[in-house]
């Protein structure tokens, strides 16, 4: 069959197209674009099906692993694919990487070095119990969260545009320093024990149930990737859409009761609002996905991320 | 009932733009006849009172954006609106000092003359659905000049502020306190000076872009 490769704006990517065998699937396609193009490489491609003139809603995108007669609706001989350059990508985990390694690496500067000195603060300072529980327990949950880049997660997509790199990274280092720097100051007011013990006992709770749920979420994917989507279940996935997230802002929490830091609870703020809106996003995707319609499950009725709020 | 909310949103947009019109028209003519009058080291005097009000009002537009009133992205006002009201109450209602320096006279009028020109302009859509080709004009091309004027300006009185700043406690919150928190303005006033770097520019392409979109589109209308 003869693909026609061209962008949104209608003029031809690939002169004259590409011939590909009946039984050819996308990701061939893909191959053949790249051996074209040369600057292309897969994950860089994004190939949709034309929109219809005057038709509304969102474009249908090429799944690599389908054969292209999927697409095709009765020429069987003719496709034309609209492609979109998502410019350089890196690999999600390259990406979680280096946004996890810059507090991973901050913090512990703010507590073993002698920083404050360079902000007008000289001298010896003391430092308490909570401030170096606070350095291992910050630095535990990003050792934690490389240790699932590498051998817990599954990613669907497995790629991210480079710019997101920049992006990521400034909001983790600019935070992980931000709060480095009060939780270690010098003039740092420590709660009392009580409050520090139940922050960081709650906190480390949700630590490992955490991890049990992204445990959970890697079993749900198949290990040869077809990447379909399941309804999560078990443990907190039974009453929470995204107990993940819920799991990662409670133990943000429990950081922030055991330190307290106007710092800290900025951070969650702004993470929590960030998980919202993705969970949201993913709730309303299954629901849509699982209606309950042609013998497909209905999605249950749960919470999305925080009970009892939302 | 659709058409209803949409006459009282036309209704309200207009009360709201020809008031706000009217404040700024206020300012340009009380800073002209501060200049005539007294000189530079005046206008802030004169146009105090309408300036603050002028300017403080903006921030319904933060609102407007945000209940989806008008199509304007959160994005591009809350900037401009932030740096509007930290130069307006952070720096000059706050630092009497600055008051007298020439920069406040090129920062009135830039602001001024801009905003009765936007004001108007949208003013008039919503009033009457439309706004004469001159007026189009004027909205997408006089900030050629009066961005950079204005940034000048800004950027120019808030240099003009540290020393101020710094030798002041106004604002600072100081450690030690049981919320481990501390602010310091002099480093804040910093930081916004530093973003003016990348933020100009980007404000400026901006409008670049829509002045292309806008006189293009009422060409080809």
């Amino acid at each position: 069959m003869k693909v026609t490769v061209v962008s949104r704006s209608g003029r031809e990517v690939i002169k004259g197209g590409i011939e590909l065998h009946d039984e050819a699937t996308v990701s061939d396609l893909q191959e053949a674009i790249h051996a074209r193009t040369k600057k292309y490489y897969p994950s860089r491609q994004r190939l949709t099906l034309p929109m219809q003139a005057g038709i509304q809603g969102k474009p249908i995108v090429l799944s690599p692993k389908k054969k292209l007669v999927d697409y095709c609706d009765g020429n069987v001989k003719n496709l034309t694919v609209v492609f979109k350059d998502l410019g350089v990508q890196v690999l999600y985990r390259t990406l979680f990487f280096w946004e996890y390694l810059g507090p991973l690496v901050i913090y512990p500067i703010f507590y073993y070095f002698p920083v404050y000195k360079y902000f007008g603060y000289e001298g010896e300072r003391v430092v308490y119990p909570v401030q170096t529980y606070a350095m291992y327990y910050w630095c535990l949950h990003y050792s934690k969260r490389i240790m699932e880049t590498f051998f817990v997660h599954r990613f669907s997509h497995a790629t991210s545009p480079l710019s997101n790199v920049f992006r990521n990274c400034a909001y983790y280092w600019t935070f992980g320093a931000y709060i480095a720097y009060y939780v270690n100051h010098p003039m740092y007011t420590p709660v009392n024990d009580l409050q520090m013990k139940i922050g960081f006992g709650f906190g480390l709770i949700c630590q490992v149930s955490n991890f049990y749920c992204h445990i959970l979420l890697r079993n749900l994917r198949n290990p040869n990737g077809n990447g379909g989507y399941q309804i999560p279940h078990g443990f907190l996935f039974n009453i929470v859409t995204c107990a993940n997230y819920t799991t990662e802002i409670y133990q943000w929490l429990g950081f922030n009761i055991a330190t307290q830091t106007i710092a800290g609870y900025v951070f969650l703020v702004v993470a929590a609002l960030i998980m919202t809106n993705w969970a949201l996003a993913k709730h309303r995707r299954l629901k849509k996905l699982f209606d309950g319609k042609e013998g497909r499950p209905r999605y249950p009725r749960r919470w999305v991320i925080l009970p009892p709020f939302i | 009932m659709a058409g209803f909310l949409s006459t009282l949103r036309r209704i309200y947009l207009s009360l709201y733009n020809w008031t706000v019109f009217v404040g700024w028209f206020q300012v340009l003519y009380f800073a002209v006849k501060a200049l005539r009058e007294g000189g530079p080291t005046t206008v802030y005097g004169f146009v105090e009172r309408p300036l603050q009000l002028a300017q403080t009002a903006a921030v319904m537009e933060i609102l407007h954006g945000l209940v989806g009133l008008v199509r304007s992205p959160v994005s591009a006002t809350l900037p401009q609106i932030g740096s509007r009201l930290f130069l307006t109450w952070g720096i000059l209602w706050s630092f009497p000092e600055t008051r007298a320096h020439i920069l406040v006279s090129s920062l009135v009028i830039s602001w001024s003359i801009t905003e009765i020109i936007r004001y108007s302009f949208f003013g008039m859509k919503e009033a009457f659905g439309f706004a004469p080709s001159w007026l189009l004009w004027l909205r997408y091309s006089t900030f050629l000049i009066l961005y950079p004027t204005g940034i000048t300006s800004e950027v120019g009185l808030l240099y003009v502020a540290l020393p101020y700043i710094k030798a002041s406690e106004k604002y600072c919150i100081r450690m030690p306190n049981k919320w481990n928190f501390s602010f310091d303005y002099f480093s804040a006033s910093i930081l916004a000076l530093a973003i003016y770097i990348p933020g100009s520019p980007h404000m400026y392409q901006y409008m670049l872009g829509q002045r292309r979109k806008a006189l293009s589109k009422s060409k080809t209308a």
